[in-house]
């Protein structure tokens, strides 16, 4: 295991630092996951100078996401769109360590550069509603309830010069409730060099992303600066990371229905006394390395390999034990001494395909652990109030993880702090180091709170806290109000690696939207009755009932007859004259 | 209430009497059982008045005004007369006064005076078009050398559109000089005429040829007070058809005007390669110098980009001329308009061989940009000159004339075509007004209108100057912004059912007692008074 994190930390040090001097890269990482799984990383980098970019000359860097930094005075933006939950249990740590990750929906955090915190505010407002028509997203609707201004948790990755750093802003927003979709994944496929019709990122087809169990995309700006020079570059990292379910993936397109498998192809234990034509007990093939290729997990093969890329870096590296059977479509191999990663130089114009045949393996490549478990869920009942409990627990044995624990909760939540609580194993423990905490404000800014704790080796904190739901306006509700409302993903910093906790579904007391109108009648029929009675009180005689004007039913009767024999008459005398 | 005393309308004897008298005589049994009330005194008659009107009084001295205050929806009062005036064109009558001053130094004053009044004299001759108007003057004798640059500044300010000057040459003949506003032309001493002479050869060619170099303009002015909703008898006579023709291409060709446009220079290649352009050098070189001669009228933005692996709309490698419109791929290539209000002007370079049928590789989109298709980007040369020229014609500037003429066109055009939208614009405003009585006018829109006309005012007083574009320009922008006014355009729909739905069961049961109560004490009034007079 240790290995393997010294690659990836080897691997990300490339994309770090070695790429600074060239101009674009772009590399996919496969890792098959338990059971039956396959985590795909895409990373696309380039660069641009610091002089193009104020000039507006645009090579690999997109015109339309410069044009929009540029008009908004941003200095390093942060953008993710992610679907589904990530099984840590089963998968591991996250891939790039939860760095190119976002809360479930859309989360965006952007280090602005502004003189007040006003012109801070405008300038994020035009940056989002930029951004929202970039990626077809709806990015325009983080206003100021849902945007929070991080303390402890988030950090420029980038370099800022110490004049630009004291005006920098940090603003982060979050769109829990966004699906994430096709439509989000053609704009970000149209900023890169390639754009989808040659090299990695020509696997990337929305069908297939967007069947995923887990995925997340991620789009990062930051100015890089060579320690001590004024030759500072603009770095764009976009990444895509994908968790395929193998089996799903190779059904074909045209007939997607899982079917049963045919008698034929079944694989039984034949030890069994019963096992006959009609009799099966499936083998255990979990031993088995599932067999699959890369047309069957993303609808077609490989078209080459972009050109722009530089050579020395090999555009496709799968992590799997060496033993592990590879065939490939003429690509060079390249094994690496730690034993669990290899990686293939294509040759360019030529379609690639990668191959693994089934086969029983006793190795399997080592999974990471992570450094914390978190999930996070809601206790209480009722429409008035309820809780959420936060369970995080730290699975090493030997160290204690200091981390920041952030919620932007939405106004309508309204937190009691001091029904938060730590308990570590169960025990009421002093683990809260440090705490910032602002306050919501009805319908203009949402709760923020970040909490810095300390959990010691092989133990487990339960963070709780109670809150209220406020009664919404009849028009602040969204159409489907009765689904409930999302609520943003804990944020969880452990120095440079980050968790995010599940979104939740907070049901909110939801009124019966025909209610104005029923209001109306109601009210009007009160005041129709109150009024009726005090004016007939001040206006009416009183007299005795045998005094009174009787209603005479009668007497109506006679009136409409001799009417209707009148009229008949007249007609009557109308047709004789015609006669 | 006990259950023997009812409450009873009837409060006169009288009554029940008509009543009778109508209703035949067997239902006179059943009334007559009825035991009569004792007659009512006259102050609970007048107190019940009183009640009776003091209710109606709160209503609708009270209810009514609060009930149309707040359902009222407020309309600032708009100049509407002045509005149309301005949209029909009587409140303005556009007239470009043009200064051309002749330098003649070396033609004695008399000799001088003589040809201004006899050039001036050929030049009203042959001009039919009013609004379009040439006034010679003589410029003061330039006796000195140092005096130039003085001379040139107070020039400036009286906005020249040309200077003619006379020179002595072999035989007649007129060049106009490139970079700057001069008219050089060269005459045989015998050509001076004598101050008895009512007209000379020099005077007439100098006329023609002034008339000659501001025909075009003169064509597009009329063309776009022809087009716009001037009264007849102020537009000249029809323009002859094809030049009508090529104007109007014209107007469809050229941008909206503003003051600073955005231009993107962009590399499309269907393959991989090439994957960089010198661009910079290019644009500093052959774009800047143009852009800087523009500074005047319009500021300029620039940005650049390299798009690879960009197929076009449409394939084959003669491109038909039906095919050039879809030729740039909307959808996948990423031409959006750059953020920040200004228009985008596109030019793209294509790398390919294609060409477009009956030769030319290069074409201009009306009111987007060019494309220029190129196989080779290491000499980027003949596609910014052809950049430059699309551009020029992008902007609306004329095709013929030296560039500095060529731009005081531009301004003068602009700012007559701006005059003549801003008008547009306020009636229609005008007339929207009074089409839709429901739709609010705010504060802000008024304002807009009031500012739009005081501009429109001082463009029209400085007409062809560089002050008139730019008041033309904030008219423009005031009525455009004036007409778009949010609020205005959501117009509150609110529809008479829905307001029956809403009020009705208020009113409904609060309306018929009152409205019964006063048709009761009516009708209670009239057989009083009946039964008075019979008595």
């Amino acid at each position: 295991m240790r290995q393997l994190q010294s690659l990836l930390v080897f691997l990300a040090a490339i994309l770090t630092f070695a790429r600074a001097s060239s101009d674009y890269h772009e590399q996919l990482v496969l890792r098959p996951l338990q059971p039956s799984l396959l985590l795909a990383s895409f990373n696309f980098q380039s660069n641009t100078t610091w002089a193009s970019f104020e000039q507006q000359n645009f090579r690999y860097f997109p015109r339309s996401l410069g044009q929009i930094l540029q008009h908004a005075n941003t200095r390093e933006l942060h953008l993710r769109f992610s679907l589904g939950q990530w099984d840590a249990e089963n998968w591991g740590a996250r891939p790039w360590k939860g760095a190119r990750e976002g809360g479930t929906g859309v989360e965006l955090w952007a280090w602005v550069e502004a003189e007040t915190d006003e012109e801070a505010d405008g300038r994020w407002l035009t940056l989002t509603n930029a951004l929202s028509g970039l990626f077809c997203a709806s990015l325009n609707f983080i206003d100021s309830t849902r945007t929070t201004r991080p303390v402890l948790s988030f950090q420029p990755s980038g370099y800022h010069t110490n004049s630009t750093a004291s005006k920098l802003h940090l603003l982060h927003g979050t769109l829990p409730r966004e699906v994430v979709c096709t439509e989000n994944l053609t704009p970000f496929l149209k900023l890169l060099p390639c754009k989808g019709k040659a090299g990695i990122s020509s696997l990337l087809d929305g069908h297939k992303l967007f069947d995923a169990s887990w995925q997340s995309m991620s789009l990062d700006v930051t100015p890089i600066c060579r320690s001590g020079s004024e030759d500072c570059q603009l770095q764009i990292t976009q990444t895509t990371d994908m968790v395929l379910d193998i089996q799903r993936s190779k059904r074909p397109r045209d007939n997607p229905i899982p079917r049963p498998i045919p008698s034929e192809e079944l694989k039984c234990d034949t030890s069994k006394p019963y096992n006959s034509f009609d009799t099966c007990y499936p083998l255990d093939i979990s031993a088995q390395e599932e067999e699959w290729s890369l047309s069957q997990i993303f609808g077609h093969t490989m078209k080459g390999s972009c050109p722009l890329a530089e050579n020395e870096s090999y555009p496709v590296c799968i992590n799997v034990p060496h033993a592990r059977d590879i065939y490939t479509s003429g690509a060079r191999e390249h094994k690496d001494e730690s034993g669990y990663m290899r990686c293939f130089e294509l040759t360019p114009q030529e379609d690639f395909e990668m191959i693994l045949p089934p086969q029983d393996l006793s190795e399997r490549a080592p999974l990471e652990q992570p450094l914390l478990y978190a999930e996070r869920s809601f206790i209480g009942y009722g429409q008035e109030r309820g809780g959420v409990q936060a369970i995080l627990t730290n699975p090493s044995p030997t160290d204690a993880v200091d981390f920041v624990y952030m919620e932007s909760l939405p106004w309508f939540m309204k937190l009691y702090l001091h029904t938060l609580k730590a308990k570590i194993n169960g025990n009421s423990e002093d683990v809260i180091q440090e705490m910032y905490y602002r306050p919501a404000l009805d319908r203009k800014r949402g709760t923020q709170l970040e909490v810095r704790i300390l959990i010691p080796a092989n133990s487990t904190v339960v963070l709780t806290y109670d809150f209220e739901k406020a009664i919404l306006r009849y028009t602040e509700y969204p159409p489907d109000a009765n689904r409930g409302f999302d609520i943003a993903p804990a944020v969880i910093t452990i120095g440079n690696v980050s968790i995010r906790t599940t979104s939740l579904l907070l049901p909110l007391p939801t009124p019966d939207f025909s209610m104005p109108y029923n209001v109306i009648i109601l009210t009007s029929t009160i005041m129709a009755l109150a009024f009726g009675s005090i004016f007939n009180l001040l206006v009416r005689r009183f007299v005795a009932a045998d005094e009174a004007e009787k209603w005479d039913v009668r007497a109506l009767r006679l009136i409409i007859k001799g009417a209707i024999s009148r009229f008949a008459r007249r007609f009557m005398k109308k047709t004789t004259k015609k006669d | 209430m006990p259950a023997e005393t009812q409450l009873s309308a009837a409060q006169d004897p009288t009554v029940k009497d008509q009543g009778n008298h109508v209703a035949p005589a067997n239902a006179v049994d059943v009334a007559s059982a009825r035991k009569e009330p004792p007659p009512e005194r006259p102050e609970s008659i007048r107190l019940r008045y009183l009640v009776l009107s003091s209710f109606w009084a709160i209503i609708i001295f009270l209810g009514l005004p609060i009930w149309w205050k707040t359902t009222s929806i407020y309309r600032a009062p708009l100049p509407m007369d002045e509005m149309m005036d301005w949209a029909d064109g009587r409140a303005c009558r556009p007239v470009f006064p043009l200064r051309i001053s002749i330098e003649a130094d070396s033609l004695q004053d008399h000799e001088a005076q003589n040809l201004l009044r006899t050039t001036q004299h050929a030049l009203d001759d042959l001009n039919d078009f009013s609004a379009h108007h040439l006034r010679l003057q003589l410029s003061p004798p330039a006796n000195a050398s140092s005096n130039a640059n003085e001379l040139s500044t107070t020039a400036a300010d009286e906005e020249l559109a040309l200077t003619i000057r006379l020179l002595k040459g072999d035989s007649i003949q007129a060049d106009l000089q490139k970079y700057s506003p001069i008219l050089d032309i060269y005459y045989t001493p015998n050509q001076i005429p004598t101050s008895s002479s009512s007209s000379s050869s020099l005077a007439t060619f100098i006329a023609n040829t002034l008339r000659q170099i501001f025909a075009e303009e003169q064509a597009m002015i009329a063309y776009l007070l022809s087009t716009s909703s001037a009264p007849p008898e102020r537009s000249p006579k029809a323009l002859a058809p094809n030049v009508a023709e090529s104007l109007a291409k014209w107007t469809t060709r050229s941008m909206k005007y503003s003051r600073t446009y955005h231009l993107t220079f962009s590399l499309f290649t269907p393959t991989a390669t090439p994957s960089s352009w010198d661009i910079e050098a290019a644009l500093e070189d052959h774009m800047k110098p143009l852009l800087q001669s523009f500074s005047a009228i319009s500021n300029f933005t620039i940005d650049t980009q390299v798009q690879l692996y960009a197929t076009p709309g449409v394939s084959g490698n003669i491109l038909k001329k039906e095919d050039l419109s879809g030729f740039i791929n909307a959808a996948e290539w990423p031409l959006s308009p750059s953020i920040g209000g200004a228009p985008t002007i596109n030019f793209i370079v294509y790398v390919g061989d294609m060409e477009v049928e009956g030769g030319g590789k290069s074409w201009l989109i009306p009111q987007w940009g060019g494309v220029v298709i190129q196989s080779d980007v290491s000499d980027l040369r003949p596609a910014m000159l052809t950049f430059s020229n699309q551009l020029m014609s992008l902007l609306g500037a004329p095709e013929s004339g030296s560039l500095p003429l060529r731009l005081m066109t531009l301004v003068r055009v602009r700012s007559a075509s701006l005059l003549l939208k801003a008008s547009g614009t306020l009636g229609s405003l005008a007339r929207l007004t009074i089409a839709l009585p429901s739709i609010s006018i705010p504060r802000s829109v008024a304002d807009g209108v009031y500012t739009t006309i005081e501009h429109l005012r001082k463009t029209c007083d400085g007409l062809g100057g560089q002050g008139g574009l730019e008041n033309a320009r904030i008219a423009e922008e005031a009525a455009e912004k004036a007409f778009f006014e949010k609020s205005m355009v959501g117009q509150v729909y609110f529809p008479d059912e829905h307001k029956v739905a809403v009020y009705l069961p208020l009113l409904g049961p609060i309306g018929v007692p009152l409205v019964m109560g006063v048709l009761k004490e009516v009708k209670a009034w009239k057989t009083r008074r009946r039964t008075s007079k019979q008595s």
